[in-house]
């Protein structure tokens, strides 16, 4: 069995990726199943998706603990997501930068493939959506399938959602990753850190699944404990805030969803960095505009 | 001397629904529960049935509420309520229960338990936030979805182009059960939030609280138009501020003259599909609703000087 990971943010399309690379599968003839991580999490935020594939029928439905092939659909991902973690000896990882393969830094030594999907997607599609160039790269990074069959399968769910062309375009950005990616072998710098976690039994289960909050396990549970998720991993946009041009209104603070957003004593704001997803509203609603958004996850 | 009402200013800055959850950048329903909550305070019971809401900031054992929550069933929001502010009076407790239902919530499957709680008045804080759509299962179609959009269960393609039929007129259904408060808000207009949540949170007995709150990845926009988006909604008359008390209506913001509703639309992944006639449709609907609204039986005859300007929090913005 042949099982894959996708590392990406929520709406990036990883679960469409997974979707197509089993559709190219079940092309070659063989079986294969794809489903997304179920959890909460939302746009910007990182998600998996899953793939597996397999000569027979295939009847394992848990995530994919140890794949064989893991695709990071942004480089970002690897600073914030243990995404190496459990990958198989011999297994290759999939990555979506302009560095070369050695200079990725994977935490294990790995088979690794890397392929600037971004700029394909920017030059074929006039989008930054890599899905598509990413299928390509997987082609080639290792033979679980053709490109052949991976075109055909893009040619076929993108062109009954988005339009014939749509599809045909987008099988040009997978052919256009084939042939560019890079292959090599990743450093083993950073260590993999695993989530942590409470997983109790039933028995463990307090009365009525109430919880005050407390420690449990590794981590805080119960009121007040999501201060453990760093949702400021999430920005792709940072606010800088201008403190001469405040007004000390407010206005900000009151609009800001993620409570990351704290008053001084005098009004002025002070931004929690751990927590603001880079929305863009607090910058919106400033009637001073002293708050501007500038791109990337730091200032 | 009369008490001057609240402001953003002078609001309680502790957070109730803390940093961490995992709402999508942009989202204006954390927004508007969390400023729900700041005023209302630590001493307060939350219940929230199936929605984004509890699926961000409470997924087990997880949570971002600060003060206790609570979840059931999708279609009791009322029952439950009615139910914990039952025990907690039987144990002689000051503590605020409030459900926060979504449009789903609220408009289809919680309409019954709601409509009990309004009919028994019990003493209870029902907020109704209203995103039009089911978008914590993927955007479906629901009583508050408005003509035109586009969902997954009203496509668009050659025989449908998304949703025919108009928004649920809910305030209607509420306040035609006689129940203690009812206001609208918006995000857009913090001070005249606040002023109404405050309001509520003194007064007994059955109260609704209806806010608007922008959907970023339902609507397909991009997360910064958010606040765009509550204000124009409240400029082309998609969405009006009002409050009911005592069967009395009176308009709290009255926008200078109506914009466009294009203006809105165009914003929005939702409607990119809409046809010239379709908007006409839209736009005859909302000035019939406009006329209706502002120039006829609900307008008040003694709207307070100045409020237009509070809701706006014109006068915190001074030396502009």
């Amino acid at each position: 069995m042949y099982e894959i990971r996708f590392h990406g943010r929520g709406g990036q399309g990883a679960v469409m990726a997974a979707q197509t690379i089993a559709e190219a599968a079940v092309y070659e003839g063989l079986e294969a199943i794809a489903f997304p991580f179920f959890g909460a999490e939302r746009r910007g935020a990182p998600i998996m998706a899953f793939a597996r594939i397999d000569d027979k029928k295939i009847s394992l439905r848990t995530q994919v603990y140890q794949p064989d092939m893991v695709v990071v659909m942004e480089e970002s991902l690897i600073e914030i997501e243990p995404v190496a973690d459990g990958l198989k000896p011999g297994g290759c990882a999939v990555v979506n930068s302009k560095l070369s393969p050695n200079q990725i830094d994977l935490g294990v030594k790995a088979r690794c493939a890397t392929v600037d999907a971004t700029s394909i997607a920017l030059e074929m599609l006039k989008a930054p959506i890599v899905n598509t160039a990413i299928l390509g790269a997987m082609a080639r990074a290792d033979d679980f399938v053709s490109i052949k069959a991976v075109k055909e399968a893009i040619a076929s769910r993108f062109g009954e959602h988005l339009g014939e062309e749509a599809g045909r375009i987008n099988a040009q950005a997978a052919q256009m990753a084939y042939e560019k990616v890079s292959i090599g072998e990743s450093l083993a710098q950073r260590p993999i850190t695993k989530r942590k976690m409470w997983l109790p039994t039933w028995q463990e289960m307090p009365p009525g699944v109430a919880l005050y909050h407390e420690k449990r396990g590794e981590i805080e549970v119960g009121p007040g404990s999501s201060w453990q998720t760093r949702t400021g991993t999430w920005r792709t946009k940072t606010p800088r805030y201008l403190r001469d041009k405040c007004v000390r209104c407010a206005r900000c603070w009151f609009i800001c969803p993620d409570a990351a957003i704290k008053r001084e004593a005098d009004d002025h704001i002070d931004i929690n960095y751990d927590y603001c997803k880079g929305c863009g509203m607090c910058a919106s609603i400033c009637p001073a505009k002293a708050i501007e958004m500038t791109k990337g996850a730091k200032l | 001397m009369v008490e001057k009402a609240m402001t953003i200013k002078t609001m309680p800055q502790e957070d109730q629904l803390g940093s961490g959850h995992g709402a999508c950048g942009g989202c204006g329903l954390s927004t508007a529960v969390n400023n729900v909550l700041r005023i209302l305070g630590p001493d307060t019971v939350v219940y929230a049935p199936a929605s984004c809401l509890l699926v961000f900031s409470a997924a087990y054992p997880i949570s971002a509420f600060k003060v206790p929550f609570i979840y059931s069933a999708f279609e009791n929001t009322g029952a439950v309520i009615s139910g914990i502010s039952a025990g907690l009076r039987k144990q002689g407790k000051q503590t605020y229960v409030v459900g926060i239902a979504g449009d789903g919530g609220t408009f289809d499957i919680g309409l019954q338990a709601l409509a009990g709680a309004a009919e028994r008045n019990d003493d209870v804080l029902y907020v109704c936030v209203d995103n039009e759509a089911y978008m914590n299962t993927g955007t479906q179609r629901s009583g508050s979805t408005p003509f035109g959009a586009w969902t997954t269960t009203t496509p668009v393609g050659s025989k449908t182009q998304g949703k025919r039929s108009f928004k649920k007129d809910m305030m209607c259904v509420v306040a035609g059960q006689d129940v203690a408060y009812a206001a609208t808000l918006s995000i857009a207009h913090p001070n005249d939030f606040v002023k109404k949540v405050e309001k509520a949170k003194a007064m007994r007995g059955f109260r609704f609280l209806h806010i608007m709150t922008p959907c970023t990845s339902g609507w397909k926009t991009d997360p910064a138009v958010t606040y765009d988006l509550a204000r124009l909604a409240v400029e082309t008359g998609m969405w009006a501020l009002y409050e009911i008390e005592n069967g009395e209506t009176t308009v709290t913001y009255r926008p200078e003259e109506m914009l466009p509703v294009e203006n809105y639309l165009k914003l929005q992944g939702r409607f990119r599909h809409m046809s010239k006639e379709d908007i006409d449709t839209l736009q005859r609907w909302l000035c019939k609703r406009w006329d209706q609204r502002y120039h006829t039986d609900m307008v008040s005859k003694e709207e307070p000087k100045g409020d237009k300007e509070l809701a706006m929090c014109g006068e915190e913005t001074e030396g502009l």
